[in-house]
């Protein structure tokens, strides 16, 4: 395992000309099973989900490699009376996995979420009790986990438990380490 | 806590009933209280034309409710309401709410009425697999109600709602269908 510098890695809004890089990590099942995302079969899918779903989201950001696309973190805010909360998702190519790439991203997007999103109070996560990986991404990150959530999801015909993880604005923004 | 009689209730003469407009008087009893709603996202009424507004517009909007009766007189309110409403991923859940005139508090009626609405769900609803519950961290008493009934406690959502001018801590509550095979 390589060591990778973290400084390469960056956030930002994702482009139509990431169509060949997202294809890369949105077309692996790998990469998508855990998320409710349906994987990407072709270029044409893929050009569709970045132009119909990632651009007009309201807050999700490629996660780059030299500016490449290699992953995603997105966050959904709740609406209503609700949007003190929002929910966060990431994932990143199978071929960068167990470099804290992840990690990184996270502890980069909770302070600029937080000043994007101005009624915000609480971001949580859910993540599925298998998922150690994903589990390690925010508790690094800095959130705390509250709990595991029995049948909390149902999805794909299965119903599944759910750990959730919580960072508030009044939590101590992640540091880089 | 001040009771004004130490009268224990006959929880024979509990039961549930669907809420009736001629239920609005004793319905102004508990939402004019202001211990009441302390930590529902709700103020006290201040006009009848809100209990006649609740009763015709509002309670048949929930997935189910019933008006909880002693001696066939409204005391209380409980309802169920579908959690995917704003996301399908969460259809088979339900979420529980109730609330007791003050009066009526302390004395095992929403235990005992918690007690059988959980039974009723999961009748009610064959598909169902969850029925959660989501109580203020500072509201021991209904949290006592749930985990008397049977509920599992699994966590405190830190900050999850926001209401009356305040981030609220809430515990989240669960009984899933295969929970009821081992109970009462």
């Amino acid at each position: 395992m390589s060591n990778l510098d973290l400084s390469k890695i960056s956030l930002r809004p994702f482009k139509l000309s990431d169509v060949d890089d997202f294809l890369l990590w949105a077309g692996d099942d790998q990469v998508t099973q855990n998320l409710r995302w349906k994987t990407c079969g072709s270029r044409e899918e893929a050009l569709a989900f970045i132009r119909d779903v990632c651009i007009p989201h309201p807050w999700r950001r490629s996660i780059c490699l030299d500016d490449r696309s290699i992953g995603f973190v997105s966050v959904y805010p709740w609406s209503g009376d609700d949007r003190c909360k929002a929910d966060i998702g990431y994932a990143v190519a199978a071929d960068y996995w167990g470099q804290g790439i992840a990690t990184k991203a996270v502890k980069m997007a909770v302070p600029q979420v937080f000043n994007d999103l101005s009624h915000l109070v609480r971001l949580q996560a859910f993540t599925s009790p298998e998922n150690k990986a994903s589990q390690r991404v925010v508790e690094k990150a800095g959130f705390l986990k509250e709990g595991l959530l029995r049948k909390y999801i149902y999805f794909e015909e299965n119903i599944k438990d759910s750990v959730v993880f919580s960072f508030l604005s009044t939590d101590e923004f992640p540091h880089d380490d | 806590m001040e009771r004004d009689r130490e009268e224990s209730v006959d929880l024979a003469q509990i039961s549930l009933r669907p809420l009736q407009l001629s239920d609005v008087d004793d319905l102004m009893v508990w939402t004019t209280d202001e211990k009441v709603p302390k930590f529902c996202t709700w103020e006290p009424y201040s006009s009848k034309d809100q209990g006649i507004d609740f009763i015709q517009n509002k309670a048949c909007e929930f997935l189910w409710s019933r008006a909880i009766c002693l001696h066939d007189r409204a005391i209380g309110f409980i309802l169920m309401t579908s959690c995917s409403a704003t996301d399908q991923s969460r259809e088979k859940s339900v979420e529980l709410g109730y609330v007791l005139g003050s009066k009526y508090w302390s004395k095992g009626i929403m235990t005992y009425v918690v007690k059988q609405v959980k039974k009723v769900a999961f009748r009610e609803f064959p598909h169902l697999e969850r029925l959660e519950a989501l109580v203020d961290a500072e509201n021991v008493g209904s949290q006592r109600v749930l985990e008397k009934a049977g509920f599992h406690r699994e966590g405190v959502l830190r900050k999850y709602l926001f209401f009356k001018g305040k981030s609220r801590d809430m515990v989240i509550f669960s009984v899933l269908s295969t929970d009821l095979n081992h109970q009462d």
